[in-house]
């Protein structure tokens, strides 16, 4: 299998979006291999209010090699932020 | 015994060496406590931190590219098993498991491990799968550390919890079929046993899917005993790492050793004594592999 190429619209989903991937999370429940990984942005730490709990967030195709071609991520994203091409 | 053993475990498993579970075990106890609060503040940023000018997005694939692969492999084995002075701590410098059955989990919760012991969310569950789910056991130092990270806390448990519940729900994961892990955090300090699952945790999708050594097969592995086995597959749907398979022509589930971690769940499953847990070195041919 070639590569798969996954991509989230950040202006969608994410720190800048209208959804907070921590109340949405429907594409890291859907994804069988687990490709996703939800995490804290980094490189506005002088913005962080409280490092001891930081508060943008936004979700990474991290393991896209992992990525079996199920497109089930695209069914459920109710902002129909991701594509996948290959 | 592992080479960890040899080295940290001063004559026994490393994880059964009271002294690893000293917050002090590398001289400074200050120092140790610094590295896991910048640590674990940065805990859900380790996978997209670069290494080398690579984040480890599409690790895979960058794994295989010609001498770069070679040098990513190189460098992140060398991170993750760091025994430097100065490691980073972002990075996780330092910071692997191993799988350890049910019983060495309750000898090193019973006493070895220092207290307060906490219970708190696993982070790469909720990190790849969007669950918080409390079921990480953290002693010692460690403890301090998350008590005041609101994230990792479960609200309806926020106090220290003693040795008897600490033991109690880490036997509930592990009959549940969570893999029972022991974590050094840096090497040789120890302050985590997890109830794990497969591809979630950081480290078993590290080993599993890109072979690096970020999580340990125990110093055990399972022996089927043939003549018990009446082929009812139950311990089928407990392994997670497909190690076992049922075959209909001899009416018995048969074992794959060598994808076999050690972790001892599938005993629970079994109603009629087949499966048992022996130590590695035992094992003609598997001796050696972890």
């Amino acid at each position: 299998m070639g590569k798969t190429k996954i991509e989230i619209d950040y202006s969608l989903c994410g720190e800048s979006g209208k959804v907070d991937p921590r109340d949405c999370a429907k594409c890291l429940k859907a994804c069988d291999p687990a490709v996703f990984l939800m995490h804290e942005t980094i490189g506005k730490e002088d913005e962080q209010e409280n490092p001891y709990d930081p508060q943008d967030w936004r979700i990474t195709p991290i393991w896209g090699s992992l990525c079996s071609r199920c497109l089930k991520c695209i069914e459920v994203c109710p902002e129909n932020a991701i594509t996948v091409e290959w | 015994m592992c080479q960890f053993c040899v080295k940290h475990g001063a004559g026994k498993k490393w994880y059964l060496n009271a002294r690893n579970y000293k917050a002090d075990v590398l001289g400074s106890e200050e120092d140790m406590v610094n590295y896991l609060e910048e640590q674990w503040m940065n805990f859900e940023t380790v996978f997209i931190r670069k290494i080398m000018g690579f984040s480890s997005k599409n690790l895979g694939y960058k794994m295989k590219m010609p001498i770069i692969g070679r040098l990513l492999r190189w460098k992140a084995e060398n991170m993750i098993h760091s025994e430097k002075e100065r490691r980073n701590a972002q990075r996780a410098d330092g910071h692997f498991g191993q799988a350890i059955p049910l019983e060495d989990g309750i000898a090193i919760l019973s006493e070895l491990a220092e207290e307060p012991i906490l219970c708190n969310y696993c982070m790469c569950r909720w990190m790849q799968r969007g669950e918080k789910e409390a079921v990480c056991l953290n002693f010692g130092a460690l403890s301090g550390i998350l008590e005041k990270m609101p994230r990792f806390m479960p609200k309806e448990r926020t106090n220290p919890i003693d040795r008897e519940e600490a033991i109690e729900i880490l036997e509930k994961n592990n009959k549940k079929g969570y893999i029972a892990s022991v974590w050094f955090q840096p090497v040789p300090y120890i302050n985590a046993i997890c109830s794990c699952e497969s591809p979630e945790c950081g480290g078993l999708t590290l080993r599993e899917n890109f072979g690096l050594n970020a999580f340990y097969k125990a110093e055990y592995i399972i022996d089927l005993d043939q003549d018990k086995c009446q082929g009812c597959k139950q311990c089928v749907a407990m392994c997670q790492f497909n190690a076992i398979r049922y075959i209909p022509s001899m009416d018995r589930v048969i074992i794959d050793y060598d994808k076999c971690f050690g972790c001892g769940i599938c005993r629970h499953a079994c109603q009629h004594d087949a499966l048992k847990l022996i130590p590695r070195e035992e094992f003609p041919g598997f001796d050696g592999e972890y």
